[in-house]
């Protein structure tokens, strides 16, 4: 009965049939246009590598990298070390407290990135804007929090500050799991609490950390939805990454072929993130 | 203090509460600002100060919002697509995890492999291509357009749960059924699904939270307003009522409502789901 090859069929066709269909033919398809000048509409010819190549020498291309590797550093120096300390912190509290502060951390994950960047936005608003207050109230002067040469730092601050729940969350429950008979082994031992974290949680965290850090710098890369709606990649190409970046060339420029080669890039750089991520950590015996 | 505490932990408790607190009112802060502004009239808005007194509780921005905002619709919307896109993704990673578990095939393996390779494309390169074959095949705006997407984006970690919940339990149980001549369809439906309750509901949350939130695929894919979703309410909202922005804040404060009111009643299952479907996933 395990070898029957209809029922086999009935039950993992239809998965199959979504992933080629949803994922797999778009991607052969961004392939295929990925190689031509196709405007999105009309006829189109194929320009072999002209994309390609254009690419490699897109500044905005290479800036949007590098916002992405900025995003990444964000997450892994400061959002991840805070969250560690959090979670290593809660874990103290116990009771109604603890509970309660592990709910409020996760509540900007729930909300939609629309409103986190709509809300965002006008928290950075020159006139009203929340930060704006604060920077008068201690006698600065408003600033232009989306404006040249800040915007990028300000769009950090919203996706470092919006993801910080999750991150927490997944290390609480990595502290959660550490047994601790160990603690108070280390207590009769007359450890400290700084020992302690370092002697103790920090290094049984490890596959928590590193499960916790592919996840960011992958998040990192595939950044968008906040983005898009707070800055549009603006100004200029200032704050664009991959993905704004690509759909700006097809529905805003009308790129869709140049659109199509950001896009196949954009999945083999992805690929090969997670599986350098991937062999790096399991290289280093995990 | 407990005992436990006593023992453990010398660093004063005190220390503890204010640093946890310092970064809750960060992560809270702004939120209470919404909600306090969406309460204040327009001309309240340009303040020195960090909360709005309103002179008079503007109640009436709400009404507005849930009119203007089409909240009624997008959320119905909202949760029917969401209904059903978690509805799919849970019988079909129980079927194909079962298919590549336990199933005896020379390609099981290889079919996992693909499926799980969707976890790692990036869902924004597929919106222009997606864009071409949805317009191509005249299910652009239609509900097809985003219940294929989300299933297909939300599988593979569905596949990948249940499918190392399967792996860790014995078969024996499913075995003797086998024996006593359950059918494997009758089988998955009352013996398996059951026993996989937790991993199952750990599938349905993260489901839930990828696509509740989703609004790029539905705006690349949609252009009338009869399935739009959520978000919709709050990006339409901005264009139309530019210069209202207490009704504004008043939008946003309404639409992030449902998501956090599930939240709080099911906070325990969300979070323990999140943690597994993260280390897991």
């Amino acid at each position: 009965m395990l070898k029957d090859k209809r029922v086999i069929a009935i039950l993992i066709a239809p998965s199959l049939a979504a992933f080629i269909f949803a994922v797999l033919a778009p991607i052969v398809l961004s392939f295929v246009y990925s190689f031509t000048n196709s405007s999105g509409i009309g006829r189109f010819t194929f320009v072999g590598f002209e994309n390609y190549s254009a690419l490699a020498k897109d500044r905005a291309f290479w800036n949007a990298l590098l916002n992405s590797a900025l995003l990444a550093a964000g997450f892994v120096l400061i959002q991840h070390p805070i969250a560690i300390l959090t979670a290593w912190l809660l874990d103290r509290v116990g009771g109604r407290l603890e509970t309660f502060f592990k709910t409020a951390y996760f509540i900007p994950n729930i909300i939609s990135s629309a409103v986190i960047a709509i809300l965002w936005k006008y928290i950075y608003n020159t006139n009203f804007g929340l930060f704006n207050v604060i920077a008068r109230f201690f006698g600065g002067e408003g600033v232009n929090w989306l404006g040249t040469g800040v915007a990028i730092w300000s769009v950090l601050v919203v996706l470092v500050w919006h993801g910080f729940g999750w991150g927490m969350l997944i290390y609480y429950t990595g502290i959660k799991n550490i047994d601790p008979v160990l603690y108070e082994a280390a207590a009769i031992d007359g450890c400290d609490d700084k020992k302690m974290f370092f002697a103790i949680t920090l290094p049984l965290m490890r596959p928590v950390i590193q499960v916790n850090v592919t996840l960011a710098l992958i998040s990192a890369l595939k950044q968008m939805e906040t983005v898009y709606l707070l800055t549009k990649g603006g100004p200029g190409n200032e704050t664009q990454f991959v993905a704004t970046y690509l759909y700006k060339q097809a529905f805003q420029s009308g790129n869709y072929g140049y659109g199509n080669t950001i896009s196949v890039v954009f999945v083999v750089i992805c690929l090969l993130t997670t599986a350098f991520l991937n062999r790096l950590f399991r290289e280093r015996g995990i | 203090m407990t005992d436990k505490m006593k023992t453990r932990f010398p660093l004063g408790r005190g220390i503890i509460l204010a640093v946890l607190l310092l970064f809750s009112v960060i992560q809270l802060f702004p939120l209470v600002w919404l909600i306090d502004f969406s309460l204040a009239s327009n001309t309240e808005f340009f303040t020195s100060k960090l909360l709005i007194m309103p002179k008079e509780i503007q109640w009436g921005n709400y009404p507005r919002a849930f009119i203007d905002g089409h909240f009624l619709l997008y959320l119905k919307n909202s949760l029917l697509v969401n209904t059903l896109a978690v509805v799919v993704v849970l019988v079909l990673s129980i079927c194909s995890a079962y298919a590549v578990t336990r199933m005896r095939w020379k390609f099981s393996q290889a079919a996992k492999s693909v499926i799980l390779l969707g976890m790692m494309i990036p869902i924004h390169a597929t919106l222009i291509p997606n864009y071409m074959i949805y317009d191509f095949l005249g299910v652009r705006d239609t509900l097809w357009s985003l219940l294929l997407p989300y299933v297909a984006f939300s599988l593979p970690q569905g596949l990948f749960l249940a499918a190392s919940y399967m792996e860790s339990v014995s078969k024996e149980i499913e075995e003797a059924a086998i024996i006593d001549g359950c059918g494997t369809f009758r089988l998955l439906g009352s013996i398996i699904t059951p026993m996989m309750k937790s991993s199952l509901i750990t599938v349905m949350i993260m489901t839930y939270l990828n696509n509740w939130n989703e609004f790029m695929m539905a705006s690349t894919y949609l252009s009338t307003s009869k399935w739009k979703t959520l978000p919709f309410s709050i990006l339409e909202f901005t264009g139309q009522y530019r210069a209202n922005v207490a009704v504004q804040f008043a939008v946003m404060t309404l639409t992030a409502a449902p998501a956090i009111i599930i939240y709080i009643i099911l906070s325990k299952h969300i979070t323990k789901g999140v943690a597994m479907g993260a280390v897991k996933g």
